[in-house]
């Protein structure tokens, strides 16, 4: 970040914008806001890399950004997974173009530096001439690098404290929940990623994936010709007969419990118990008979991890910020370790159908969100986030209101003000 | 202008050379037209009963039950998804995307019997109207299995290989 971008976002106050009731729009289009963001949410915080499963074997990468900056999720020789800047140390060239690929070491195009998979500075062409020290020259890599059940954070300041912490006990049990649907308690993000790239505020991406009150509305066109799916209890049977919830997780991690509003188990799946026999055994195996139910109801979690990290059913999502007006959204199928082939081509078809550009969903969000961002760009105004207000209640340290409530938006923005304040 | 050719009388690899390219040339235009238009009902009736309609997640030579697309339709699917643009809610293309696209390099790869494999090249031009009013520009590569149907032909796979097939897209809620 430039000096200049640095000093505005050291010094930008926005908690005049935010307020119990509502959310001022400038914080979607406001180019300053969005710079503070950079560097108070993505550089000082804890946020989604990848998954440890997208890079199986050894000098495996993948290509991430952590806010714009271009970064590598690495194996390493000795098995680790680790999170390098994707920028040579010497003259700041990207060292690697593309999405993924297999390496047995990271050389510079422009003059052959060569590191090793974890980063160290191997080989210098005519190292004559070479004055500053190799141990100096390692690839950067963010100060906090930790995982959770193979999910993969990082703190590039390393001031964010662990975690743990940042996870807190909503977010790890929303990961736990993901992957204890697997027999062998591991996911295998194995299926590639999609980009969905949308003219609108990654903040809007965020909300509209963890909204429970539009998609009566805005995806009437699915439910109108593809009937009898799961939300039709959990969600559209109208306010008063719907039981599902959202929650309000602390931390910026909310969540859309839809399995309260499910009519029956497996409807996540769209399978009875006899279509996917071995997979319901398998699950009871490892994890004892009530548990097995509980996820077999549950199916997996509909929920944000804050900042970036949508676990959206069968879908994993990252939300990647570009400017204040561009975003990308990227999703992969939840696919799980220790399943047959067969189960894991439904969660594909699953996913394919909802999700990414041409999605029976994702576009009219899409639609959406570039509507807000159009109708926000000018002198802008508030947008109200009240609903529910009145009917929602503690449990424990979770705020949970109706699944329609907007309890979860509350949730996000508190934790955001919380975060960007100077 | 080619007049579309007689195929009632035999396979199509009975046919002239010049009345088969003739008249698959004539299927791809019409077919890129009624897309262009959105009409949907006609260019579902292009189909034959076995759909494969696909647009990968890159070039087109992965296993489609390991790997995600951004589209891999059935008859079933391709018949949802025509449905749901036409419940006129689909916000994502409500109003329709006004397009026009150019269909060129048209190559016959394959005759066999009643079938004949066809691989040409379209430039896409798709004014946004959603949202933004973005021109958006569309490349890409299509591959045809088309088939002889009641004396016309029909289409029984349709890939289409964006240019841009590895990277983030925006809406694509209409006919590629």
């Amino acid at each position: 970040m430039n000096p200049g971008l640095r000093a505005v976002a050291a010094s930008l106050d926005i908690s005049d914008r935010i307020t119990p009731e509502k959310v001022h729009g400038s914080l979607y289009t406001d180019p300053e806001v969005f710079e503070a963001e950079l560097h108070r949410i993505f550089h000082l915080g804890w946020s989604f890399v990848g998954h440890e499963s997208e890079v199986p074997g050894v000098g495996d990468w993948v290509s991430r950004r952590i806010g714009r900056d271009p970064v590598l999720l690495v194996r390493t020789r000795e098995g680790e997974v680790t999170v390098l800047a994707n920028r040579c140390s010497h003259r700041g060239v990207q060292l690697c173009a593309g999405n993924s690929g297999t390496t047995g070491s990271f050389s510079c195009m422009f003059h052959g530096w060569t590191y090793s998979l974890a980063g160290e500075l191997r080989g210098v062409p005519q190292p004559v001439g070479q004055h500053t020290d190799a141990a100096a020259l390692s690839l950067s890599r963010p100060g906090g690098v930790d995982s959770y059940r193979g999910f993969v954070f990082a703190n590039p300041s390393g001031t964010a404290g662990s975690l743990h912490d940042h996870l807190g006990t909503g977010g790890r049990e929303l990961i736990d929940w993901a992957a204890d649907l697997s027999p062998v308690g591991e996911l295998d993000l194995s299926a590639g990623w999609l980009g969905q790239r949308s003219p609108s505020n990654w903040k809007m991406w965020a909300e509209s994936d963890n909204d429970g009150y539009h998609l009566g509305r805005l995806h009437a066109s699915l439910w109108r010709v593809a009937p009898g799916t799961q939300y039709e209890s959990a969600v559209l049977a109208g306010e008063e007969r719907v039981v599902s919830t959202c929650r309000d997780r602390g931390n910026g991690h909310i969540e859309l419990e839809f399995w309260k509003g499910y009519d029956k188990e497996l409807a996540w799946l769209g399978a009875g118990r006899e279509k996917v026999a071995d997979y319901v055994d398998a699950l009871v195996a490892a994890r004892g008979l009530e548990r097995a139910e509980e996820l077999l109801w549950r199916g997996p979690p509909h929920a944000l991890i804050f900042p970036n990290l949508f676990l959206g059913e069968m879908n994993l999502a990252i939300i990647e910020p570009v400017s204040a007006g561009e975003t990308v959204h990227h999703h992969t199928p939840l696919l799980l370790a220790g399943v047959s082939p067969a189960f894991n081509t439904r969660i594909l078809r699953q996913s394919e159908a909802a999700m990414g550009p041409a999605g029976f969903l994702l576009p009219d969000d899409a639609t959406a969100s570039e509507r807000m961002q159009v109708a926000f760009s000018g002198t802008g105004g508030w947008m109200d986030l009240s609903r529910g207000l009145g009917r929602e209640v503690l449990e424990g340290t979770d705020r949970v209101g109706h699944v329609s409530d907007e309890t979860v938006n509350r949730g996000f923005w508190r934790h955001y003000g919380a975060v960007m304040a100077p | 202008m080619s007049s579309v050719a007689d195929l009632t009388a035999g396979p199509l690899d009975t046919l002239d050379p010049p009345a088969l390219d003739a008249a698959v040339a004539a299927f791809l235009y019409r077919e890129a037209r009624l897309a262009d238009e959105s009409r949907y009902e006609e260019w579902l009736a292009l189909w034959t009963d076995d759909v494969h309609y696909w647009v990968p997640s890159g070039t087109a030579d992965y296993d489609r039950d390991r790997r995600i697309s951004f589209i891999n339709d059935n008859r079933n699917r391709l018949t949802t998804r025509i449905r749901q643009l036409q419940t006129g809610v689909r916000y994502a293309q409500t109003p329709a995307s006004t397009m026009r696209r150019v269909v060129s390099n048209i190559e016959l790869l394959a005759v066999t019997g009643d079938e004949v494999e066809v691989g040409s090249n379209f430039v896409l031009y798709e004014l946004s109207l959603q949202a933004t009013n973005e021109l958006r520009i569309w490349a890409g590569r299509s591959t045809h299995l088309l088939r002889r149907r009641e004396g016309q032909l029909a289409m029984a796979s349709k890939v289409v290989e964006l240019v841009n097939a590895s990277q983030p897209l925006p809406n694509l809620a209409f006919l590629l």
